[in-house]
C-alpha cells in the first residue's frame, strides 16, 4: 500500500509535470510523420518510399524489406530516445531529496528501502509507459500501411525497456549522490558514451594504454555497469530473422542478464547509501 | 501505577559532519535527555540553531543520532512502524506543485498505510478542520503560506497520530489562524494525543503547553512546568524617593540574582517572596524613601532571554 503509493505518485508526477506530455507530444508528431512519409509504390508493390527515399529490391522480398526498414530506424534512434526519456526523469531523484519534501517522506512509515525502489520504479514505469506508446504507434503504422504486423519489433519494446530500467540504476545512484537534476543528466549523458566505449574497448580505449592493469579495469567498469550498448544493439537485432551482412553477430541474452546484475548492484549501492544520509 | 512515555532518549546526541572529506564536525545536540508523558503537550524552546529541528528529526530517523537512545511509546525509533504513531509538520515543507489540496492529503495518507476507503473521509475532515475546504480543488503552488501551513498540519493529522510533532506549527499564520490552532492542539490533547512542539513564540507555548524543555547550543538547559520556570524568580520594581547609596547598591549587586539601578528605580529578582522584606529593611534604614513597588511575575519570553545570554556569557 505505501509502496504502491508512492510508486503511483511517481508515475503520476512523471506524466502531470509534462515531461513526459511533451514526449507524447514529440511522439505523437513522429508518428504522424512517419504514417504520411512511408508510402507503397501504387505501380511497384515492392518499392517502398520513406521520406521520400526509395527502398526496394527483389532479392530482399516484401518481408525482408520492411524488416530492414524498421531495423534501422530502431537502430538509429533506440540511443537518442533513451537519451530524451533520462532527460526526463533524471529530475525525480534529486526532487525527492529536496529539503521540505525529504522531511516528509522519511517521516511516513516506509523503510528509506521502499521510499527509494518506489520512486526510482515510478520513474523507470513512467518512461515505460512512453516507450510503449511509441512502440505500439510505429509497429501500427507499419501494419495499417504497409500491411506487415511486425511482432519481433513489437517484442523489443520489452528489451528496450530493460536496458532503460537498467540505465535508471545508474541515474539513481547519481542523484542521490549529487543531489542535483542538472549533474545527474550531465553524468548520464556521459554514461551513454562511456557504456559505448567500454563495449568497444578492444578497438578504442585499450589501445591508449597498453597496460594489463588498465584494461582490466576496463573490463571491471564494463561488468559491473549495465551493459547499455550491448543491450541496444541485441533489442534491435531481434527485429530481423537473418544477419543483414556477414559476421553480423546474432542476438545474445548475456549482456541482460549482466546488466541486470549490476542495476541489483547499483541498487544495493543506492540503498546503503541513502540509509546512512541524514536529511 | 506505571505509565510509559510517549517519548524517551537517553544522552542523545548528534554531531553533524560536513565539508570535503567530512572533516568538520558540527555538534547540534549534546547528551539530551527528555521525557514526554502520554497526553502531554511538550514545547521545546531555544535560539536559533540550538538543536531542536534536529531532536525532532532523530525521533523521525531522518536523521540518525551519533549516540544515546530513543524510544517512542517504549518501542525503539529504528523501527519503522513507530512511524506510524507519529505526524509531523516540519519547519520547511514542500508539497508537489501538481497536486491540490486534497490529493496532496490523499497522496501522504497512502503514504502512512490507510486504506483506500479510510482515506476520502479522513482528508475532507480535516479539511474543514484547517479551515481549507474552499480550496480542496486548487494547485498547491497557489497557496499562500500560511495555507500551506494550515495543509501541512491536515497532512500531518491524517493518520490519527498518537505523538504529534510539530516543528513551528503557527509560522506564517495570522492571529486568528494561531488562535485556531491553538484550539486545535488543546481539542487533539483532550482526545489523548501527545504534542510535541518547537517554537519561538513563546507566549503561544506559555499557553498552551504543560511542560516546556529549554535547549541552548545542543543542551538541555532547564525542563519543567511553565510555572515552575516562570516562578523560580520573583521580580520587583521598587521606586525610590531618593538616590541609591553606593554601598547599598554593591550590597544588593552581590546579594541577590539580578539587580539593575536606574533613575532611581531598582529592579531586583528573588529566589523567594520573603527575600524581599530584608531589601526593604535596608532601604529604610539607609533612610530612603520607597514611592511605589509593583511585583512582575516574568513571562516565559523574559526568563527565557535571561537564561540563554547568561548560558551564552559563562
Ligand atoms: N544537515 C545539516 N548538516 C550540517 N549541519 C546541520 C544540519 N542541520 C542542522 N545543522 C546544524 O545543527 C545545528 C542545530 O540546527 P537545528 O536546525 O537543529 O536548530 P534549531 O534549533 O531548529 O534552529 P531554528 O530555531 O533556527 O530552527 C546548527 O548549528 C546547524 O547549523
Ligand atoms: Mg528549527
Amino acid at each position: 500500500m505505501r509502496f504502491w503509493g508512492m510508486f503511483r505518485f511517481t508515475v503520476l508526477e512523471t506524466v502531470r509535470k509534462g515531461t513526459l506530455i511533451f514526449y507524447f507530444g514529440i511522439a505523437t508528431l513522429t508518428l504522424l510523420l512517419l504514417a504520411f512519409g512511408i508510402t507503397r509504390s501504387p505501380n511497384d508493390p515492392e518499392l517502398i518510399t520513406m521520406f521520400g527515399i526509395p527502398f526496394g529490391g527483389k532479392a530482399m522480398g516484401n518481408l525482408g524489406l520492411v524488416e530492414f526498414l524498421l531495423y534501422m530506424l530502431h537502430h538509429q534512434s533506440v540511443q537518442f530516445i533513451l537519451l530524451l526519456g533520462i532527460f526526463g526523469v533524471s529530475g525525480l531523484i534529486p526532487d525527492m531529496l529536496e529539503k521540505g519534501t525529504i522531511d516528509l517522506f522519511l517521516s511516513k512509515p516506509l523503510t528509506r528501502m521502499e521510499l527509494l525502489l518506489s520512486r526510482s520504479l515510478g520513474a523507470t514505469a513512467g518512461i515505460g509507459l512512453n516507450l510503449f506508446y511509441f512502440f505500439i504507434g510505429v509497429w501500427a503504422v507499419f501494419g495499417l500501411k504497409l500491411g506487415v504486423w511486425h511482432w519481433a519489433f513489437l517484442s523489443s519494446f520489452i528489451y528496450v525497456f530493460f536496458a532503460f530500467a537498467c540505465f535508471y540504476s545508474v541515474v539513481t545512484v547519481v542523484g542521490l549522490i549529487t543531489r542535483s537534476t542538472g549533474f545527474t543528466i550531465l553524468i548520464s549523458f556521459c554514461f551513454l558514451f562511456i557504456s559505448w566505449g567500454l563495449d568497444a574497448r578492444e578497438h578504442g580505449l585499450y589501445l591508449l594504454w597498453n597496460n594489463i592493469v588498465y584494461h582490466r579495469l576496463l573490463d571491471a567498469l564494463y561488468y559491473l555497469t549495465p551493459q547499455l550498448n550491448a543491450m541496444l544493439e541485441n533489442s534491435s537485432r531481434v527485429i530481423i530473422k537473418t544477419a543483414l551482412f556477414p559476421g553480423m553477430l546474432d542476438f545474445t541474452i548475456m549482456p541482460f542478464l549482466c546488466s541486470l546484475g549490476s542495476a541489483v548492484l547499483m541498487y544495493a549501492l543506492s540503498i546503503w547509501y541513502f540509509s546512512r544520509q541524514d536529511f | 501505577m506505571y505509565t510509559m512515555n510517549a517519548l524517551q532518549t537517553e544522552n542523545l546526541s548528534k554531531q553533524y559532519r560536513s565539508g570535503a572529506f567530512k572533516k568538520y564536525n558540527i555538534p547540534a545536540l549534546d547528551k539530551v535527555s527528555l521525557e514526554v508523558g502520554e497526553g502531554e503537550i511538550f514545547g521545546l524552546l531555544g535560539p536559533n540553531g540550538a538543536g531542536k529541528t534536529t531532536f525532532i528529526k532523530i525521533m523521525l530517523s531522518i536523521v540518525h543520532a551519533t549516540s544515546g537512545k530513543a524510544e517512542i511509546f517504549g518501542q525503539s525509533i529504528k523501527i519503522r512502524s513507530v512511524r506510524e504513531l507519529c505526524g509531523y509538520l516540519p519547519e520547511n515543507h514542500r508539497y508537489p506543485q501538481f497536486l491540490h489540496g486534497l490529493d496532496t492529503l490523499l497522496f501522504f495518507g497512502r503514504l502512512n498505510g490507510l486504506s483506500e476507503s479510510e482515506l476520502r473521509p479522513r482528508a475532507q475532515t480535516l479539511l474543514e478542520t484547517v479551515g481549507l475546504v474552499q480550496w480542496a480543488k486548487v494547485k498547491t503552488k497557489k497557496y499562500s503560506k500560511g495555507m500551506l501551513q494550515r495543509l501541512g498540519l491536515a497532512q500531518a493529522l491524517m493518520n490519527n497520530p498518537k505523538l504529534l510533532f510539530l516543528d513551528e506549527p503557527t509560522d506564517g499564520v495570522d492571529p486568528v489562524g494561531r488562535k485556531e490552532i491553538r484550539d486545535l492542539l488543546i481539542g487533539l490533547k483532550s482526545q489523548g494525543t501527545t504534542i510535541f512542539l518547537n517554537s519561538h513564540l513563546l507566549s503561544e507555548v506559555e499557553l498552551i503547553s504543560d511542560r516546556v524543555a529549554i535547549l541552548n547550543k545542543g543542551k538541555v538547559i532547564r525542563t519543567g512546568t511553565v510555572a515552575e520556570i516562570t516562578s523560580q524568580k520573583l521580580s520587583y520594581t521598587i521606586q525610590l524617593s531618593s538616590h541609591l547609596p553606593l554601598a547599598l547598591e554593591e550590597r544588593f549587586k552581590s546579594s541577590l540574582p539580578a539587580f539593575s539601578y536606574t533613575d532611581n528605580r531598582l529592579d531586583i529578582s528573588l529566589n523567594d517572596k520573603t527575600d524581599l522584606n530584608p531589601v526593604i529593611d535596608a532601604l529604610r534604614t539607609a533612610g530612603i524613601g520607597i514611592d511605589g513597588m509593583t511585583q512582575q511575575k516574568a513571562s516565559l519570553e523574559d526568563y527565557f532571554i535571561k537564561l540563554v545570554q547568561g548560558e551564552n556569557n559563562k
